[in-house]
């Protein structure tokens, strides 16, 4: 292309200017440094695209203030084992050790950190004369959906190249435990899928159910209203993986029946969404002098989109 | 071709015996939570929101003294933009009134609130009560 170009002192100069960026596109493969910025770029994008609604939230400002500081303070300790888990799953790199699980999840939460605060500065939300208190609560609970976009950014941003080295040492884990059917990787392997529907339960969660919109759906309903979500929940849970052929959804070997699958993961995996839910408006103050039936109802509200973001959790990791 | 190299993730022929203890486990819950709601779908008599006032703390305040209150929603609704309003009566009429909206008092539970007054309401009466709401 370059030598072609009819203005030849301009050629030349572009010409150099490619070679540079050539030699630097070796450097990238060469030397580690670069692939890791790139990686941790992902990881900001990741924060920005899955952490954007929840900054742009009214009511997660408020509750940065409000919310009662040991809830808070639950919420990010049981944040850091989630990530822990999904940085072994999915990652910023295929990490072979505990110990680089660990390293990525702490990268990704310090991203999840470094950018809920700048985004809260840009939007003038967290000003020069505020409390410490409210900034800190501010950034603490945004820096929790933000460190799981950060996570699950690295890989869905991610080259093709990325993905296809990370299938291939799967199938061959699959491919030895059907050989030598071993029952106990077998059942760690089902642990991990309900931990994973927990996790997409979560963040879907943590996208709506700071809203007023929950409770106030809830309070809108009847009961009738309510046994219909349930069942319409369960239905979409299920017709997502199972019928609908999305690329990485899951076949039922031939000649199972269809409940099979229904009872060992749609049902359990509704279950999750539900123990989320309930945690989730447990931490932000939803369920506080509220009697039971409104906590059922205000849960399966909230377990609605906690089903999808479950079922979706397992097509896409 | 990769989604047909693919292995599908967890679905095996013959499932550990905890995923079907999980799934029974799961079944059970989900089929009590349908019968604790289908019941009270059938029972639900859906009268109107019924409330309850009671005054649980007196105390001074900046500018005036402080009312606090809880207000119970008896019923099987919710209600919304619930005003209270609370007067100091002496012995011949009102004193002072002053009122508060609530959001919410969601069925069958309980919210909270604080009236504040100018007037020390010690010594004399305070009524604090429910005057509207509307329906969320």
């Amino acid at each position: 292309m370059k030598p072609n170009h009819p203005f030849s002192g301009q050629g030349k100069k572009v010409e150099s200017h490619v070679s540079t960026s050539l030699q630097m596109n070796d450097g990238n493969h060469v030397s580690d440094p670069r692939a890791f910025v790139t990686g941790l770029g992902r990881g900001a994008a990741g924060a920005l695209l899955f952490g954007v609604p929840m900054l742009m939230t009214m009511e997660l400002w408020e509750l940065g203030f409000y919310i009662e500081r040991y809830r808070l303070l639950i919420l990010l300790t049981a944040n850091i084992p989630l990530l822990i888990f999904l940085a072994d799953r999915v990652g910023f790199e295929r990490t072979g050790t505990l110990a680089e699980a660990c390293r990525d999840a702490t990268i990704a939460y310090a991203i999840g950190i470094v950018m809920s605060t700048a985004i809260l500065v840009l939007f003038g939300d967290i000003k020069p004369g505020m409390p410490i208190s409210e900034i800190v609560g501010k950034v603490a609970i945004q820096a929790v959906p933000a460190s799981i976009g950060a996570l699950l950014g690295r890989s869905q941003l991610g080259e093709s190249n990325d993905s296809q080295d990370r299938d291939e040492p799967d199938e061959d884990k699959e491919g030895n435990s059907n050989e030598e059917a071993v029952t106990d990787h077998l059942s760690t392997r089902y642990s991990q899928e309900l931990f994973l529907m927990g996790v997409g339960a979560l963040f879907l969660n943590l996208n709506v159910a700071p809203t007023e919109e929950i409770i106030l759906i809830s309070f809108k309903m009847t009961p009738w209203h309510a046994l219909a979500t349930i069942l319409v929940s369960i239905a979409i849970m299920h017709a997502f993986v199972y019928a609908v052929a999305f690329q990485g959804s899951h076949e039922v070997p031939e000649g199972t029946p269809w409940w099979h699958a229904f009872f060992r993961f749609t049902l359990p995996g509704y279950v999750v969404a539900m123990a989320i839910s309930l945690y989730v408006l447990w931490t932000f103050g939803r369920l506080d002098d509220v009697g039971p039936m409104q906590v059922l109802m205000s849960a399966i509200v909230l377990s609605f989109p906690g089903a999808i973001g479950a079922a979706a959790a397992r097509l896409i990791l | 071709m990769t989604e047909i190299s693919r292995r599908p993730h967890s679905e095996k022929p013959d499932p550990h015996w905890v995923e079907w203890a999980t799934g029974i486990v799961s079944a059970v819950l989900v089929v009590a939570m349908l019968g604790w709601v289908g019941y009270e779908a059938l029972t639900d008599k859906d009268g109107p929101p019924e409330f309850r006032i009671a005054i649980t703390g007196i105390g001074p305040a900046s500018g005036g003294h402080r009312v606090q209150f809880d207000i119970i929603n008896l019923a099987t609704r919710t209600a919304a933009t619930v005003n209270v309003r609370g007067e100091i009566l002496d012995g011949n009429g009102s004193v002072e009134d002053a009122e508060v909206v609530i959001d919410y008092v969601p069925a069958q539970s309980k919210s909270s609130g604080a009236l504040i007054f100018r007037e020390d309401p010690k010594g004399r009466e305070v009524l604090v009560r429910a005057v509207g709401y509307s329906d969320p």
